[in-house]
This record gives C-alpha cells, structure tokens and sequence, in this order.
C-alpha cells in the first residue's frame, strides 16, 4: 500500500478505531480521532514534499502536454468485466486540495473538542466522510471517483440531523437531497461518457483521449457541471447551503463549507472541463453569466444577516462563486484562480465556522444584533475572526487576495471563445462584490467584537482554550503563509493546471 | 442427477409434514432446523450439479442462470426459515396469537421453493405453468396464515383472486403462443416466432406481460402488492418480497429471453416506460406511507422499476447485472426484514413512528436495518449501489439516458423516505418508557451475516465477476 492510499486509509482505519472504543471513553475517543488527523497531517507533509521532488524538475515539459500526468499511482483491477479499477493517484491539484482537507479535518476535531452527546458516532462519522473526501480528490477513476463522492455526502444528514441546531431534521434533508439529485445528473454524465468513449474503462486519464462529438458534449457538458454545480452552489441551485451550514455543528459546517463545497469545483475543472472541451467552450459563457449572479446574490443577502452563521453562508455562496466563474473563464489565470480560491476560501471558511462555534458556545447568541464587545473578553478570537475577515474581503498579503486577483485577471483576459466584451463586463460586475464584502465583513464584525458590551452577563466569558488555540491559529497562519509566499503555492497547482487549459485549444 | 437439488427439497417438505404427526408441541421445534438441514442439502447437491446438461427430453435443463437462481431462491427460504423461528415458536416479547402450524408452514414454504427451482429449469410451457402455479399457490396459504387476523385473511383473498386472474392472463397467452408456433419447447418456439404484423402475436405478448407484470410488480400491475405485503405474517411478506419478485424475474426471463430473443430491442422502448412508471410510483407512494409493511411494500414496486432496466441491453451485460442484482436485493431486502420481523415480535408494533429511539433500545439492530435501507436506496459502498449502477450502466449503454436520469433521480426519492426510517431511529428522541429490547441468538447471527453481505457483495469483485462469467454468454447461442 503506496503512500497515496494510505492517505485514504488512515481517516477510515481511525474510524474503525473509534467504533470499538466504548462510549463512556469519550475523552479517549476524541484523543484517538486528534491523533489520527495529526498523522495524516504528517502524511500529507510527506506527500508535499515526495510531490515537489517529483514533479517539479518535470514542470517546464508540462507546458504544452494535454495530458494530466499522475504521481505515485496505484491501480488495482476491480470489476474486470467493466473495466473499473481501484485507480488513485495525485497531481498539483490533488495535492492542494489534500492539504486544505488535511488542516481542515484536523482542525475541526479540535474544534469539536467540547462534543458532549453521543460523542462515538459523531466522531465517527466525521472520520467516514472525511475518508470520502480524501478518496474524490485522490481517485482518478470514475466509478471510484463517484463512489467516494457519495459517501462524502451522506453522513452530513445524520451529522447534522443529531448535533445540529435550529430546523436541523429539515437543513439535514434538503441539503442531503439537493446533493444528491446533482449526483444523480453527474451518473447520467460519467456513464454517458463511459459507453460513448467504447474504450470500456472509467479510467479518467484514457478517457481524455476519447474522441467525443460536438453534439455529445453539447449535452453531458452541462449535466455533469451542473450536476458538480449544486454541491459548489451554483445559482440557482445554493439554496441547501444557508440553510444547511446554519443548523450544522461547528466541525460541520467547517468541513462542509470548507471542503465539501470544492467538491463541486473540482469536479467541474477536473472532469468536466478536462473531458469535455469542447462542451465547455459552448456553455462556458452561460456559466460565467450564472456565477456573477452567485457572487453578487451571495455578497448581498450576507448584507443582509443577522445570524452569524448565515452571514458566513451566504459569503461561503458568493466566494463559492468565484471558484466557478474561474473555472468558466477557460482561462489559464482563472483556473489558477479557482484553484487557489477552493484552498483559500477553504482555509478561511473552516475558520469562520470553527470561530462562531467557539463564540456560540460561550455567548449561547449567533444573532449579531444581540453581541457586541465581546473582542474585549476574547481577543484571540477576536483577533482570529479579522484576519479571516480581512482574506475575505482580498486584503493584499492574505490568501484571499491571492485568489480573487487570478480569478478577476482570468475573467478581464477572457477566452477566444467568448465575446471580450462581455467576460469583461462581467467581469467588473462581478469585482463589485468586494466591496459589498468590505461592507458586511467590517459591519458585521464591528458589531460583534467593537463597542461596549452590551449584555452583563458576557463580562464573564472567557477566551479560547488550548485546543481551540491549536485550531485557530493553524488556519490563521495558513492564511498568512498563502497570502504573502503565493509562487510555491501556484509553481504547486500550474502543472498540473496546464493539460485542462491545453485541452481547450487543441 | 439433475433434479437432485428439487427432491431434496420435495423430500424436506414431507419428512416435516409427516414427522409433525408424530411430534408433541413441545418438540415441535425440531421441524425448522429440519428445514434449513434439507435446504442446505439442497443446496449443497446444487453444488455438485453438473451444468449444461438436460433431462426429461429437453424439459428440465441446468444452465448457469438457471444455478444462480436457485441459490438466490435457497437462500431467500433460508433466511425467511431463520426469520419465522421465533414468531412460530412463540418465542416473542408481546403475546402474537393466531400463528402456529409450524409443520404446515414450512411445508407449504418448502414447496413454493421448489416451485421457484423448477420454474427456470423448465424448457417447455406446460412445464413452465405448473411450476409457476406451484411457486403461487402457496403464497396464497402463506398469505392467509393467521387465522384470526381479518386483514391477513382479506390479503389471503385478494391474492387469491388477482393472482387466478394473473394466471388466466399466462395461460391464455400460452396458448395463443401454442397455436402460433404448433410447439411448446421454448427455445423452438424462440425460433419459429416472427412478430411481423401480426395482432395474435402482440395479443399473447401482452397477456403474457400482464401475468408476469403481476408477479414483479410492474405499474399498473402491482395494485396487490400493497395490501398483501401489508396483511400477510411478516416473515412471509419478507418471504414474498424477494422469493416472488425472483420468480417473477425467472419467468420474465423464460418469456423474454428464450422466446422473444431477438425482439426484444424492438420493445426497448415500452420496457422503458414501464421501469420509468414502476420505479416513480413506487417510489413517490412510498413516501407517504406509515405502516413499514406497505412501505416495503412500495419500495419494492419501485425495485423491480430497477429490475426492467436489465432488459434494455445485450443479454451478455443485462443477464449478469439482473442476477447480481437480485442477489444484492435478496440480501438488503431481507436485511430490513429482519428488524422488522424482530421488532414485531418484541413490541408488536409495525408503524414507522414506533421505531423512534431505536438506535437506544438495540443500537445493532438499528446499525443493521440503516445499513440495509442504504444498500437498497443505493448508496455507495454498499453492494446496492454496486447493483445499480450496473442496471444504470446497461440502460445508458442503450441510449436510454434519459432513463439513468428518471432511475438517478428515484434512487434520491427512494433515499428521502429510507430517510423517514433513519431519522426515527436515529435523531427523534426515544419514548420515556423505553427498554433495551433483547434479539435472540438466532436472528442476530441471521441479521450479522447478511449484513455482511450487504457490505461486501459491492466492495468484492468476486462473486459479481464469476456471475458474469458464468451467465454473459448465456443466450449466445439463441440470439440469430
């Protein structure tokens, strides 16, 4: 078992461990399940640096491949008779997205420390779907590909139908039905594209050398990027996302928001922009169109929250937003762009969750109107939550800026295959959103921590503990390492971002 | 020999009836392990049954399909024995009046198993009917087993009366087909059918269809199935929900395969709508229901939606993925069941609203029945995705893709209201009265092993691999 699966393994393997532990363990199993993260985030490190020795002395003659070329792969026949193989492997994409899932996970059992009920199955269920993340984004086969995907998406309704709060059993069951029904379109698409190829094989990498008709991928283009769009809330299809990310518990919402939401952009980048060319450059306009909507509808309604946590879904909408309008922007610069804005928004995201659950559990309010002050009886948090605020609205020097600058540059440059004008206008219409950011962001934070504090009963409330240190302050210095040493982290993805882009021109 | 495995059976059967007449109550136990010994004898002599060989003139063949049927039918009166013990010993938390017989029962069990066995090794039709009456006749006593239940005898009835109906419809396209083709061997009839534009033809077909529609349930034919499912003692509705359904599909495949071949791609079409119809009104009926048993019911209407999508393709992937399917249905199938069957012994109660809190009372039990739920809504890595995606894959390979969708988009409507299970297990808070409820030895290790099943049927290629190398070029021979 190669490094890869073991990358797999590990989640699932901690897992298992937790289901034996008995519960009145809880203290043990949560232990367990930091451990178990710590060691796939040394993993992880281990793979960053076999993947930089690797591949690296090989990046100048990616420049012009149109082939995605995987490392450290592993295959596996499975079901012969249809050709579907246990098929993983990674390349700079994989790897970014590996690392944030990585943080994330790690820093969302932290930030569970205080899980009281049934702490067994939550802890358990968090690791299953943790496994079907790493699994989508490691998987280079189309049938394994799908098979993780799934299994990401179901535990979320029974994560957040027990732990959530608020209309928990209804969040739970849309957003597990929306999801699912945008899975549903994307098995039309990967079987479509498995019996049109007559290659007999689900093996992504051979697939690409199919040669699909311009009346196929006129079709299963759009099935399989709307079908990734949902679960990347693509208007109009965001609505499980508010709702969903509010009722969840912290962890939750952090893996959700944080990872689960780049599923979509993933997907849409890696297989059906990568497969499907020439489907992507008759309907790219059309998503570049829908996305503007989603970044502006996003950054508006957060204008318009007074839930802490719905505020930070609708921001997670409009910067979800960006990652698709990179993607359909089919421009090299806006791939790039998206890629670092799914790491970026990921890291941030996960720490806005993780910090309003710390809040939550303290003030016992999300309601924005009934804090304020409270910056002066926890300023780590405090101090935590600007410095995610101020990557979310692009400060120069965060992540944050990183992306939404590549994503902007690969609208304004546009593609061949587009009117110019029209990514353009777009485009400038999609960059006023940073300033409805700026404006929800600073108010909305102003109101939390600034002024005097309103309700006596906070004077009492203390700062983070230990493990909620741990976990904020990775994700704030991963923030801070992206934003101001951006080239490692795009030398990292623009390899391996070139064959997709190449593809287009072909 | 050949029949080897079927006497076996037939033997069980009236070893139990006879030794029943000599047994006391109290040691009337003994007649299940009897069953099941006989079953795995049956079992085991199919084993060492040679394949491709024929007997009575051509009558009786063994074929790989015809092998893996009755695995799936040996094992299906297997798991319902194992499930029954209980109930008919009366070894049950709440007093359940009105079921005894045990003698009886698993004689008439064992004979409805030996009708499934002969049915797909009959090669000519007259063959075909009776064993096919012999599958059915038997359910109707099953149906009606407890006396004193009004509902279970009005199920009894309309079994009764809807299945005659069924029957005729068989019988009365049999014998069109008969004066058709002046032969009753199935695979000369297979040759000598042309379909042209000939209105007896389609006549027989249609009748043939409706017959067979009724025993897999297919919309508009299923109006039965809820009222029985519901009426009939739960081990047989566990019992007829997947043995009836797997003979159901024998007799399709008798019918379609051996006799219509080479048409079949001519009627892909209306085999499409009829899954599209079956697995959405199941599915969407399904929804509002509160009794388990005729949720059940409707899920596995809208399974054999599923079933039809085997049909649209070559027989050389359609063959394989319909038999493994059935296997994996089998198996999650009565995965479920048995929490049911073991949650109506223990409280008596069978609304869905009463199984709040259960992932409290008996969290394994809960675990188990989730786990099978999730197999048979088709979630990934369980074997009932595996299943489906290779029913889907044959449909999309047709062409029919705006079947995957209908059949996709289900499989998220069918997961809602396995949902409306989980979510009373697993997230409504228990009553204030709850107890651990207590399973007996015998039905947590029924439920451990197929739970196994469940799970590793998908994930190990094995036993789907060597159905499809067994069964793909099956009709190779038949298809002109």
């Amino acid at each position: 078992m190669g490094l890869v699966s073991w990358l797999i393994a590990v989640p699932f393997l901690t897992m298992l461990v937790v289901v034996f532990i008995p519960e009145r363990q809880w203290k043990l199993i949560r232990w367990v399940s930091a451990t178990g993260t710590s060691i796939h985030l040394v993993l992880t490190g281990k793979l960053v640096v076999n993947y930089w020795q690797a591949a690296m002395p090989e990046a100048e003659s990616m420049k012009h491949a149109l082939f995605t070329k995987l490392y450290f792969v592993e295959r596996v026949p499975w079901f012969e008779s249809l050709g579907i193989q246990y098929y993983v492997g990674v390349d700079g994409i994989s790897v970014a997205m590996v690392i944030l899932t990585s943080i994330i996970i790690f820093t969302g059992v932290l930030a569970s420390w205080y899980v009281e009920i049934r702490v067994k199955e939550f802890f358990a269920l968090l690791l299953l779907l943790v496994t079907g993340v790493f699994g989508v984004f490691l998987s280079f086969d189309l049938f394994l590909f799908f098979m993780f995907y799934e299994l990401a998406v179901l535990p979320m309704y029974l994560l957040i139908g027990i732990w959530g709060t608020g209309p928990k059993e209804y969040s739970a069951m849309k957003l597990t039905l929306m999801l699912l029904v945008g899975s549903a379109f994307v098995l039309v698409g990967f079987l479509a594209l498995y019996h049109a190829s007559g290659m007999h094989t689900f093996d992504l990498i051979r697939l690409s050398e199919a040669k699909y008709s311009h009346e196929f991928q006129r079709w299963v283009f759009p099935m399989v990027f709307v079908g990734f769009g949902v679960i990347g809330a693509l208007y109009p299809l965001h609505t499980w996302s508010p709702d969903g990310h509010s009722s969840a518990p912290t962890a939750v919402s952090m893996l959700h928001a944080g990872v689960l939401m780049k599923l979509g952009g993933y997907g849409a980048l890696r297989i059906a922009v990568y497969l499907l060319p020439e489907g992507a450059k008759m309907w790219g306009v059309v998503f570049m169109c829908l996305t503007t909507v989603n970044i502006l509808y996003g950054s508006f309604g957060a204008v318009m929250q007074k839930d802490l946590k719905y505020f930070t879904a609708y921001s997670s909408v409009s910067h979800c937003g960006f990652v698709l309008f990179g993607v359909a922007t089919l421009n090299l610069i806006g791939f790039k762009g998206a890629v670092i804005q799914m790491f970026s928004h990921g890291i941030m995201t996960g720490l806005f969750f993780g910090l309003i659950g710390m809040v939550y559990g303290r003030s016992h309010t999300r309601i924005i109107p009934e804090m304020g002050g409270l910056g002066k009886v926890m300023p780590w948090l405090a101090t935590c939550f600007y410095i995610g605020g101020l990557a979310s609205l692009g400060l120069p020097g965060l992540s944050g800026f990183v992306a939404e600058t590549h994503v902007f540059l690969g609208g304004f440059f546009g593609n061949p295959w587009t009117s110019s004008v029209l990514t353009k206008v777009l485009t400038i219409i999609a960059t006023m959103s940073i300033v409805v950011t700026a404006v929800y962001v600073l108010r909305g934070l102003a109101l939390v921590f600034q002024g005097p504090i309103t309700n006596p009963h906070y004077e009492e409330l203390t700062d983070a503990t230990l493990p909620e240190k741990i976990s904020t302050g990775v994700l704030v210095a991963t923030l801070i390492v992206v934003g101001l040493l951006p080239f490692f982290f795009i030398d990292l993805i623009e390899s391996s971002v070139m064959p997709i882009f190449n593809r287009l021109n072909m | 020999m050949l029949m080897m495995p079927e006497i076996i059976v037939i033997l069980t059967a009236f070893g139990v009836l006879v030794l029943d007449l000599f047994l006391t109550e109290r040691s009337r136990w003994i007649l299940a392990p009897l069953a099941l010994i006989g079953l795995a004898g049956a079992f085991a002599a199919l084993y060492m049954t040679p394949l491709h060989e024929q007997m009575l003139g051509g009558r009786f063949v063994m074929d790989p399909v015809a092998w893996w049927f009755k695995v799936v039918f040996l094992l299906s009166g297997a798991i319902t024995i194992l499930i029954s013990m209980d109930l008919l010993n009366g070894k049950t938390g709440v007093r359940i009046r009105g079921i005894g017989f045990r003698g009886e029962y698993f004689t008439v069990l064992l004979f409805t198993i030996t009708g499934m066995m002969y049915l797909i090794s009959a090669r000519d039709l007259i063959t075909l009917y009776v064993s096919l009456e012999l599958a059915t006749i038997p359910l109707f006593v099953l149906t009606a087993w407890r006396r004193d239940d009004a509902r279970s005898g009005e199920a009894g009835l309309k079994y009764v009366i809807l299945g005659a109906l069924a029957s005729a419809f068989i019988l009365y396209g049999m014998g069109l087909i008969y004066g058709l083709t002046g032969s009753l061997n199935l695979d000369t009839i297979g040759h000598a059918l042309t379909p042209g534009r000939n209105a007896v033809f389609w006549l027989a077909i249609a009748a043939l269809f409706a017959g067979v529609g009724f025993k897999l349930t297919i919309v508009p034919f299923h109006l039965w199935a809820a009222d029985v499912y519901q009426g009939a003692p739960t081990p047989v509705t566990a019992y007829l929900s997947v043995a009836s359904k797997g003979a159901g599909l024998a007799f399709m495949f008798q019918i379609f395969f051996r006799m219509l071949g080479p048409w079949i791609p001519d009627g892909a079409l209306l085999i499409a709508l009829f899954a599209a119809s079956t697995m959405t009104l199941g599915n969407t009926v399904a929804i509002v229901q509160h009794n388990i048993k005729r949720f059940m019911a409707f899920s596995a209407i809208s399974q054999a939606g599923y079933f039809l999508m085997g049909f649209l393709g070559p027989s050389s992937a359609g063959v394989p993925a319909m038999l493994f399917y059935m296997l994996v249905y089998v198996v999650s199938n009565m995965g479920v069941f048995t929490a049911i069957v073991w949650f109506a012994n223990e409280t008596g109660r069978e609304q869905i609203e009463d199984y709040r809190g259960l992932c409290r009372t008996n969290p394994l039990m809960a675990l188990a029945m989730m786990v099978a739920l999730f197999s048979l809504a088709g979630i990934p890595p369980l074997s009932g995705f595996v299943g489906k995606f290779f029913l889907f894959s044959i449909a999309s390979q047709a062409g029919f893709h705006w079947l995957v969708a209908v059949a996709a988009v289900n499989s998220t409507i069918s997961l809602y209201y396995y949902l409306r299970v989980v979510r009373q297990m697993y997230i409504e808070p228990g009553g204030e009265d709850a107890r651990a409820l207590p399973v007996s030895r015998k039905l947590a290790l029924t439920q451990a092993v197929l739970l196994l099943g469940v799970v590793f049927l998908g994930l190990v290629p094995g036993i789907y691999e060597s159905i499809h190398a067994d069964t793909a070029s099956w009709l190779a021979a038949l298809i002109r």
